[in-house]
């Protein structure tokens, strides 16, 4: 049986964990690939023309892993922490894909995810597979207990520096802890890129702009870098945290990096119509504007063009690069 | 203390509630493009309108000196339980830094804060006071939401076109004047005689055209944001029900879950029939609410949501698989700073022909049938 995992959303941090548990499973998993324009049109096609830009990512991969596998892999995120949620449309996800994609209810496997820590590894949430498949509980079990080994493993990847597009390059190719050192931080500025694993990490939304601004000699801080209990502890200035987990993390991991004074500025990567975002984005843009750090926002859509974002990106680390320039000469 | 909120719906409620705890009301005004404008300003691009709006509403309420502002909080994952600290966040940035923003979270998140918070407002009134006078708004928003439903379903069918709405507006007067329990009920009878007094034409009941309004809380109450869609559709002979009434809505999410009516229960279920969890907001009653209406036999459904809706977004992509399934057409309006009047009024118009005509086909075929039966 072949099981489809589309490649967008939380596919780029669980990729690890449900590729191990479902191999485990007997399982042969295929994955939809990179992001094309074909997927892209597929999804904008079949989605509500106002839902976010990844939503719509993501209904193109589910199509192209409906017409390329048996049954196609949407968990129902609904929370990985104690009294935080997911956004509303994680929750929903699987009904909006039966709402906009037509023949797909009887083909989605659907777990709902509702644990209290982000090791997704409680077997009452997977359900389903016992029902579906008839496997037993021990088996299940087991295959979870792997799949977390593996995911422990591929995180600890990341809270050593590793962005997430190489710890998954490095899980893919087996390097795994090798792979750490051939990392070297020699850049002349630092830059907290944050934002959601599905926009970074999907080159052909966010234009690679990592690795854009990699080759312009910039040290990269991401929110995954930082531990979650590091992340967390920074929130406790504001009245409630957010109802969002990633949001949070997100949040907390800037909060982190500019009370540490590790970075010369803030880059925030959101995508069209992101609800959480709008928000984030505001408490990140006062907390930098109090610590005078440069922030700015990058917005990316289907339309994307590449210009723009080059131009705007070279701008920005061209001014922190002459203001730092410019505050180590009053200091000499 | 002098004390505003924001503009949602029959504020005239949300001013009794504080009047008879002895507070002095700043009354915000009645959203305008202007208060629109300054919200768009000063909130973040992609917040939702309400956000947008009440951030609005907020300043024209300070520069009238308000003092503190009262508004409700939320536990999420919807983005309208951060409204508040967003708000506050923002007022801070533009100097405002004498105002209060006083957030009532649903008390089981925050005992301690909610006391504190209901503390400050009852203004040193003994506590069976506070209750006492608690329930008498309760009843009086129930009075009010009763008379709007008669309004609505005489608006449709009256003579002189825009009686209804003055007589309206009359009624929001007197019950604005209202200060004890022996006035309301007075007052409500003499309203509601005065609704029926109203000259209508007689509409045989099998010709009438009865709309549901389901969606997001603020652009279904507000009028000033939903091109007061009520008035609008009773103009062109449509009776309209709202899937949300303030009375309806406090009694099915301020009462503790075991002793809310079964109604409630069953608009959930009902909508589980379609989005499988809870996943915030109102999405789920919504589906509920539709399925509701067609049980009751309405003609068609107008759902309204903010433009970029979380919650909302989730309907939305549902409704076509909804509108198939249970036979019922359905208009989706998403409603942001840059919908224009025009532009929907013609979708509209547009819905409500498509719904006659559906009538008028319905009727047709079961003439037909009956025609082939008799032969």
């Amino acid at each position: 049986m072949k099981i489809g995992i589309p490649q967008a959303l939380l596919y780029y941090y669980y990729l690890p964990f449900w590729e191990r548990l479902f191999t485990e499973l007997g399982f042969e998993v295929y994955e939809s690939g990179l992001t094309t324009k074909d997927i892209l049109d597929n999804g904008s096609k079949a989605a509500v023309a106002d839902i976010c830009a990844p939503i719509k990512i993501y209904t193109g991969h589910v199509i192209d892993c409906l017409n390329n596998s048996d049954f196609v892999f949407i968990p129902r995120f609904s929370s990985i922490q104690k009294n935080e949620y997911f956004c509303p449309k994680f929750m929903g996800l699987p009904d909006i894909i039966v709402g906009t994609v037509e023949n797909s209810e009887k083909k989605i496997i659907s777990p709902i995810i509702n644990d209290i820590s982000e090791d997704i590894c409680d077997p009452r949430s997977y359900d389903i597979l016992i029902d579906k498949f008839g496997f037993s509980y021990r088996e299940l079990n087991n295959a979870l207990k792997k799949a977390n080994k593996v995911f422990t493993r591929f995180k600890k990847l990341l809270h050593n520096g590793l962005s997430l597009d190489k710890a998954l390059f490095s899980y893919k190719q087996n390097f795994w802890e090798e792979y750490l050192y051939s990392i070297k931080k020699n850049g002349e500025i630092n830059i907290a890129v944050l934002g959601y694993v599905y926009n970074l990490y999907d080159p052909f939304i966010s234009l690679d702009v990592v690795k854009k601004l990699e080759e312009l000699n910039v040290n990269i801080f991401t929110f995954e870098m930082v531990n979650h209990d590091d992340a967390y502890k920074q929130l406790s200035k504001y009245r409630k945290k957010l109802f969002w987990t990633f949001s949070n993390r997100v949040l907390g991991a800037g909060l982190y990096y500019l009370n540490n004074n590790i970075i010369d500025g803030m880059i925030h990567v959101t995508a069209f119509g992101c609800g959480p975002d709008a928000i984030v984005g505001k408490f990140l843009q006062y907390e930098c504007d109090e610590r005078s750090i440069p922030f700015t926002t990058l917005r990316i859509d289907e339309h994307t063009g590449e210009g723009h974002l080059v131009t705007r990106i070279e701008a920005f680390t061209d001014m922190i690069k002459r203001k730092k320039a410019q505050t180590l000469e009053v200091k000499l | 203390m002098r004390i505003s909120f924001p503009y949602m719906g029959s504020t005239i409620v949300y001013k009794k509630l504080f009047e008879f705890l002895g507070h002095e009301v700043i009354m915000p005004p009645k959203p305008t493009q202007k208060t629109m404008d300054l919200g768009v300003k000063y909130s973040p691009e992609f917040a939702c309108i309400p956000l947008k709006m009440v951030m609005g509403s907020y300043i024209e309420a300070i520069n009238m000196g308000a003092e503190v502002l009262v508004t409700s909080g939320g536990h999420g994952p919807c983005r309208a339980g951060f409204y508040g600290d967003t708000h506050k966040l923002i007022l801070k940035n533009l100097g405002y830094d004498n105002v209060e923003l006083i957030i009532l979270d649903a008390p089981q998140d925050n005992w301690k804060a909610f006391l504190q918070n209901i503390n400050k407002l009852r203004n040193r009134l003994p506590w069976f006071k506070v209750i006492n006078r608690v329930i008498t708004l309760y009843k009086f928003i129930q009075k009010l939401d009763e008379l709007e439903k008669l309004s609505q379903k005489i608006r449709p069918y009256e003579i002189q076109k825009g009686q209804t709405t003055k007589v309206w507006n009359e009624i929001l007067n007197r019950f604005d004047k209202i200060k004890t329990k022996k006035e309301l009920e007075n007052t409500y009878l003499e309203c509601k005689r005065m609704l029926e007094e109203i000259p209508i034409k007689k509409v045989n009941e099998n010709e009438k055209i009865r709309i549901g309004i389901v969606g997001e809380i603020y652009v279904v109450m507000e009028s000033s944001i939903n091109f007061g869609i009520e008035e609008l559709l009773g103009n062109l002979g449509v009776e309209v029900e709202r899937a949300l009434y303030l009375s309806e809505w406090v009694r099915d999410n301020l009462v503790p879950w075991s002793l809310r009516p079964k109604r409630f229960k069953d608009l959930i279920k009902k909508g589980q029939k379609y989005i499988k969890i809870l996943i915030g907001g109102h999405a789920v009653e919504t589906v509920g609410h539709i399925i509701d209406y067609k049980e009751r036999g309405f003609d068609g459904i107008i759902h309204l949501m903010p433009f970029a809706c979380l919650p909302e977004l989730v309907t939305q992509s549902l409704i076509p698989k909804i509108s198939k399934e249970e036979d019922i057409p359905i208009l989706s309006l998403p409603i942001d700073e840059q919908t224009g009047k025009a532009n929907t009024q013609t979708r509209i118009e547009a819905f409500i022909d498509l719904l006659k005509n559906r009538k008028k086909g319905i009727k047709k075929q079961l003439d037909k049938n009956e025609r082939v039966v008799v032969a």
